[in-house]
C-alpha cells in the first residue's frame, strides 16, 4: 500500500515536471502564452506528487511497513517517533523525498507570487528551469535512489532503527530540513537568472523579483548550519562544534557564495554594474548546493557525517557538471547585453567595500573547496594520500576573517559614490573606542595572544558601526529603523560579530584533559572542581543508558552516557554540557570500567562564550526576518551617494577606450 | 603651539584617531608580551593530538576520537610529551610511522605546497583584477548629465510622485 502510494508520488512528480518542461519549453519558444500558464497546473501536480511520496514514506516508517526497503533499512519499532519521524531524512534515498517535497513548495510559492505575470517570458523560463530541477531529483527517486523498493521481511523482522548518532538529539528533527530549505531555496533566484540570461532581460528587474527568495533561502541556510553546528557539539562528544570536515564544509560553501551575492546585488541595484559578477556568483550558489550533496552523498571523502554512501554520484556530478557548461555557455552568449557602462568612482566608498568583501568572500570559498578537495585532488594525480584538516582551515581562514571584521566596521558608515578621509574620521571614531573598549574589556578578565584579542577588538569596532547605523536609522524613522534590507542587515552583522567573537574565544582558549576517577574522587580543571559521584543505568525502548554522574562545581549531577543500542553493536557517547554565559564544561565518557570499582574515563572541555555562537545563529535569523520585512519606501528625492564635483573636467574629455 | 591646537588644525582632528591608535599598540602589546601561564603538559598534549588524525576512523582527529587505537596513541604523545620531545619530533614520528596522511597540517613542500600556495596566488589575482578595474574605471572621463538626460530625471521623478509604483513589474530601468 504505501510501497504502491510512494510509487505513484514519485511517477507522477516526474511525469508532470517533465511534461511540464515540454509544454511550457515549447509555448515559450512557440510564442504560446496559453501553453506557458499551464506551469501552474504542473507546478502543482509536482508538488503533489512530492507530497504523496513523503506522506507514503511518514505512512510507511510511522506503521512500520517493512515491506519498504527504506524502512527495513532504516526504521526500527523501538525508535521513539520523534526519531522515528526524522527518519525520513535519516538517510539517502528518503533525504532526496524531502529535497523533491521542498522543491515542489518552492515551485509552488513561485507559481503563487507570480501568479499574474506567468506567461512573462522571464516568469516562464524561470519556471522551466525549475521543472527541470524537478526533473533531475524525481529522476533520482525514480532511478538511482528509489526510496521505495519492496522488501519481504521474514517473519517477526525488526529493522536496525537510524543510526545511533541520528536518535541522540531531537535537533535532528530541525537541522536537515532547515538546511534543505536554505539548499533548495537558492533553485529560485538560480532559476531567475538562467531567465534572465535566455530571456536577455539582463537588467535589475530579475534581481528585484528575487531578492526576497534569496534572502530568505540564505536566512534557512544560515539557521541550518547553525543547528548542525549545534547538534555535532551536543552528540558527537569530542568538544567542538565546527571541525571542517568536508560535510560541513559543503553546506558552508554556498553560504559564503550567497553571502558574497547578497551584497554585490546591492551594487547592481544602485549603479546597474558588476551583471556577469552577479550572475556567477548566484550560478555558483547553486552549483556548490548540488556539489555539496555530492561530497555528502557519494562517499568520496571521508566524514563523519558521512550517513550514506550510494551510487548516485555519477548523477550528481553530472548534474554539477550540466550548471555549470551552461551557465558559462549562456553568460557566453548574453556577454555583450551583460557589460554596464558604468563605473565606480572611489575604491573608498559603499561599491568599493562591496567588492572588497567579495574577493574576501571569494577568496575564503576558493580555501575552503581546495582544502576539501584537496586530497581527493592528490590521490587521483600522484595516488599519495594527504590530510587537510582544522589546523589548516584555521591558520588559512584567520586572517580572511580578521579582514572581513574590519571590513565590516567601516563598510555600513561609508556613502555611495566616494568618501572622505574627513567623512570616516568623524563617523569612525565612536565605533573605534568600542573596539578599543572592548579590547580593554578582554585583557582586563584576562585574554591574552595577539589574535584573540585584535579579533576582539575588531569585532567591537564592527559592532560600533552596525549599533551607530541602527541608533541612527530608529531615531530617523521610529520602530521601521529596525526593518528593511539595510537596516535588518545591521542586525544580522552584530549576530555574525556575535559568532565571530564566540569562535575566536572558543578556539584560542579551549582546554581538554581526560581524568580517570573513582566514585567520590574529585578533579580540579580550569577552574572547574568536577565530582563523581557514580553511576546510573537507564532501560530505554532502544538502548541501555549508562549514565555517569558527576557534579560540576557543586551543580548537577550532570550525567554524560554511554549509550548501547538493541540493534547493532555500536557503543554512543552523549555528551553533557553544563552551558553559562561565560564558559561551557562539556564531559564526555571514553571508558567505563567494567567489575572494577566503577571507575571512568571522561573527557572534560572547556570553553570561553559556546553559548553565544546558537545566541548569534539566532540573532542572525531575527535580523534576516527584519530584512525581509519590507522597509520604509526611499524618498526618490532624499540624497543617498556623495554629490557630483561641480567642477569642470580639467581637459576636453577623450574618447572612451 | 596654539596653532598646534587650534580649531581644525591636523592634530585636534585627528587627535582622537592618533589615541586611538596609540592605545590599540597599548593593549595589543600586554596581549601579545604580557605574562601568560605556560601551556601545560596537558595542553601540549590535547594541541599535538588535535593535529594527528585517527587511523582507524573517518575524518576525526585522535583528540576528538574514543576508538582504542585513538586513546592509545593519546596515552603515547602524553608519554612523549613528558620525555621532552618537541611537538614536532612528535608529529614527525607519526607521519615516519603511519605515513605523511596521518597529519591533518599537509606539509609544504612538493605537491602539498600548493594546498599552501595556491589560496596566496588566488587571493593576489583577486587583489591585482581590483586594482585593473579601478585603474580602468579612473582613467575613464567622468559621465556629464546632458540636459536629454535631465529631461528624463525630470519626467521620471514627477511620474514617481504621482504613482510610486509605476513599475509594477519591477523591471527598473532599462540601461
Amino acid at each position: 500500500m504505501n510501497l504502491a502510494l510512494g510509487r505513484a508520488g514519485v511517477t507522477l512528480g516526474l511525469a508532470a515536471a517533465v511534461l511540464g518542461v515540454i509544454t511550457v519549453g515549447y509555448g515559450l519558444v512557440r510564442k504560446r502564452p496559453d501553453l506557458v500558464r499551464l506551469s501552474r497546473w504542473y507546478a502543482a501536480l509536482v508538488f503533489l506528487g512530492g507530497f504523496v511520496a513523503a506522506f507514503a514514506m511518514e505512512r510507511a516508517l510511522i506503521t512500520r511497513d517493512f515491506t519498504v526497503k527504506y524502512v527495513a533499512d532504516n526504521g526500527s519499532t523501538k525508535t521513539p517517533a520523534l526519531y522515528n519521524f526524522a527518519t525520513m531524512w535519516g538517510a539517502l534515498q528518503g533525504s532526496i523525498i524531502l529535497w523533491a517535497l521542498i522543491l515542489g513548495g518552492y515551485l509552488v510559492a513561485v507559481v503563487l507570487k507570480f501568479r499574474k505575470r506567468l506567461a512573462d517570458p522571464l516568469v516562464g523560463w524561470a519556471l522551466f528551469t525549475m521543472l527541470i530541477v524537478c526533473v533531475f531529483f524525481f529522476g533520482l527517486m525514480a532511478g538511482p535512489a528509489n526510496p521505495f523498493k519492496g522488501f519481504s521481511p521474514p517473519v517477526g523482522f525488526d529493522g536496525p532503527g537510524p543510526n545511533p548518532l541520528l536518535q541522540n538529539n531531537p535537533l535532528m528533527a530541525f537541522h536537515p530540513p532547515m538546511l534543505y530549505l536554505g539548499y533548495v531555496g537558492f533553485t529560485v533566484p538560480f532559476a531567475f537568472a538562467i531567465a534572465a540570461l535566455i530571456t536577455g532581460r539582463v537588467g535589475e528587474g530579475w534581481l528585484l523579483a528575487t531578492r526576497r527568495w534569496t534572502l530568505i533561502a540564505w536566512g534557512f541556510l544560515t539557521v541550518g548550519i547553525i543547528l548542525g553546528s549545534w547538534w555535532s557539539y551536543e552528540v558527537l562528544g569530542w568538544g567542538g562544534y565546527w571541525a571542517w570536515d568536508p560535510v560541513e564544509n559543503a553546506s558552508f560553501l554556498p553560504w559564503l557564495t550567497g553571502t558574497a551575492y547578497l551584497h554585490s546585488v546591492l551594487v547592481q541595484e544602485r549603479r546597474g554594474m558588476l551583471r556577469v559578477w552577479n550572475i556567477s556568483l548566484l550560478c555558483a550558489t547553486f552549483a556548490l548546493t548540488i556539489l555539496g550533496t555530492w561530497i555528502t552523498r557519494s562517499g568520496v571523502l571521508e566524514s563523519v557525517h558521512a550517513f550514506t554512501t550510494s551510487s548516485i554520484g555519477i548523477a550528481l556530478i553530472s548534474f554539477f557538471a550540466l550548471i555549470v557548461f551552461s551557465t558559462v555557455g549562456l553568460i557566453g552568449w548574453r556577454g555583450d547585453r551583460l557589460r554596464s557602462p558604468g563605473r565606480i568612482d572611489s575604491p573608498l566608498s559603499r561599491e568599493g567595500a562591496f567588492l572588497a568583501n567579495n574577493v574576501l568572500f571569494a577568496a575564503f570559498a576558493f580555501v575552503i573547496l581546495l582544502g576539501t578537495l584537496f586530497p581527493l585532488a592528490v590521490e587521483a594525480l600522484n595516488n599519495d594520500r594527504v590530510s587537510v584538516g582544522v589546523p589548516y582551515f584555521n591558520r588559512m581562514t584567520m586572517p580572511i576573517g580578521l579582514t572581513l571584521l574590519f571590513l565590516m566596521a567601516i563598510a555600513p558608515v561609508l556613502p555611495w559614490r566616494k568618501a572622505s578621509a574627513e567623512l570616516l574620521r568623524h563617523r569612525l571614531i565612536w565605533p573605534a573606542w568600542i573596539g578599543i573598549g572592548s579590547m580593554i574589556f578582554a585583557v582586563i578578565v584576562g585574554a591574552r595572544g595577539f589574535i584573540p584579542v585584535l579579533a576582539f577588538g575588531l569585532g567591537g569596532f564592527a559592532a560600533g558601526s552596525a549599533g551607530r547605523q541602527i541608533a541612527l536609522a530608529t531615531r530617523r524613522q521610529g520602530w521601521r529603523g529596525f526593518v528593511g534590507r539595510a537596516n535588518g542587515g545591521m542586525v544580522v552583522h552584530l549576530g555574525v560579530i556575535i559568532i565571530a567573537m564566540a569562535f575566536a574565544a572558543s578556539t584560542s582558549y579551549v582546554r581538554q584533559a581526560e581524568f580517570t576517577l573513582t566514585p567520590g574522587q574529585s578533579a580540579k580543571f580550569a577552574g572547574h572542581t568536577l565530582v563523581y559521584e557514580g553511576q546510573n543505568v537507564k532501560q530505554e525502548s532502544a538502548k541501555i543508558v549508562d549514565q555517569v554522574l558527576i557534579r560540576i562545581d557543586g551543580t548537577g549531577p550532570w550525567a554524560p552516557s554511554l549509550n548501547k543500542f538493541a540493534n547493532g553493536n555500536q557503543t554512543i557517547g552523549t555528551p553533557s554540557v553544563r552551558s553559562t554565559f561565560t564558559d561551557d564544561v562539556a564531559l564526555s565518557v571514553i571508558d567505563i570500567k567494567d567489575g572494577e570499582n566503577g571507575s571512568v574515563t571522561i573527557r572534560v572541555t572547556v570553553q570561553p562564550l559556546i553559548i553565544w555562537l546558537w545566541i548569534g545563529g539566532g540573532v542572525m535569523a531575527f535580523g534576516t526576518l527584519l530584512a525581509v520585512f519590507p522597509g520604509r519606501r526611499r524618498n526618490p528625492l532624499d540624497a543617498v551617494s556623495a554629490p557630483l564635483s561641480v567642477e569642470p573636467p580639467k581637459k576636453p574629455t577623450g574618447v572612451t577606450p | 603651539m596654539s596653532s598646534l591646537l587650534a580649531k581644525g588644525s591636523p592634530l585636534r582632528r585627528w587627535g582622537p584617531w592618533i589615541a586611538v591608535v596609540v592605545v590599540a599598540v597599548g593593549i595589543l602589546s600586554i596581549a601579545t608580551f604580557g605574562t601568560r601561564s605556560a601551556p601545560t603538559a596537558q595542553d601540549r598534549v590535547s594541541t599535538i593530538s588535535r593535529s594527528v588524525k585517527c587511523p582507524v576512523c573517518s575524518g576525526e582527529s585522535v583528540a576528538e576520537s574514543n576508538a582504542p587505537a585513538s586513546q592509545e596513541i593519546r596515552r603515547q604523545i602524553a608519554e612523549q610529551v613528558q620525555q621532552g620531545q618537541t611537538d614536532e619530533e612528535i608529529r614527525s614520528f607519526y607521519a615516519a610511522k603511519y605515513g605523511q596522511a596521518i597529519l591533518l597540517t599537509p606539509s609544504a613542500s612538493g605537491v602539498n605546497a600548493l594546498v599552501w600556495i595556491l589560496p596566496i596566488v588566488a587571493f593576489a589575482i583577486g587583489i591585482a583584477a581590483l586594482v585593473i578595474v579601478f585603474r580602468r574605471w579612473s582613467s575613464m572621463p567622468a559621465e556629464r548629465a546632458t540636459d536629454e538626460d535631465r529631461e528624463l530625471v525630470d519626467n521620471a521623478l514627477r511620474a514617481e510622485a504621482d504613482d510610486i509604483d509605476d513599475d509594477p513589474h519591477g523591471e527598473g530601468a532599462s540601461r
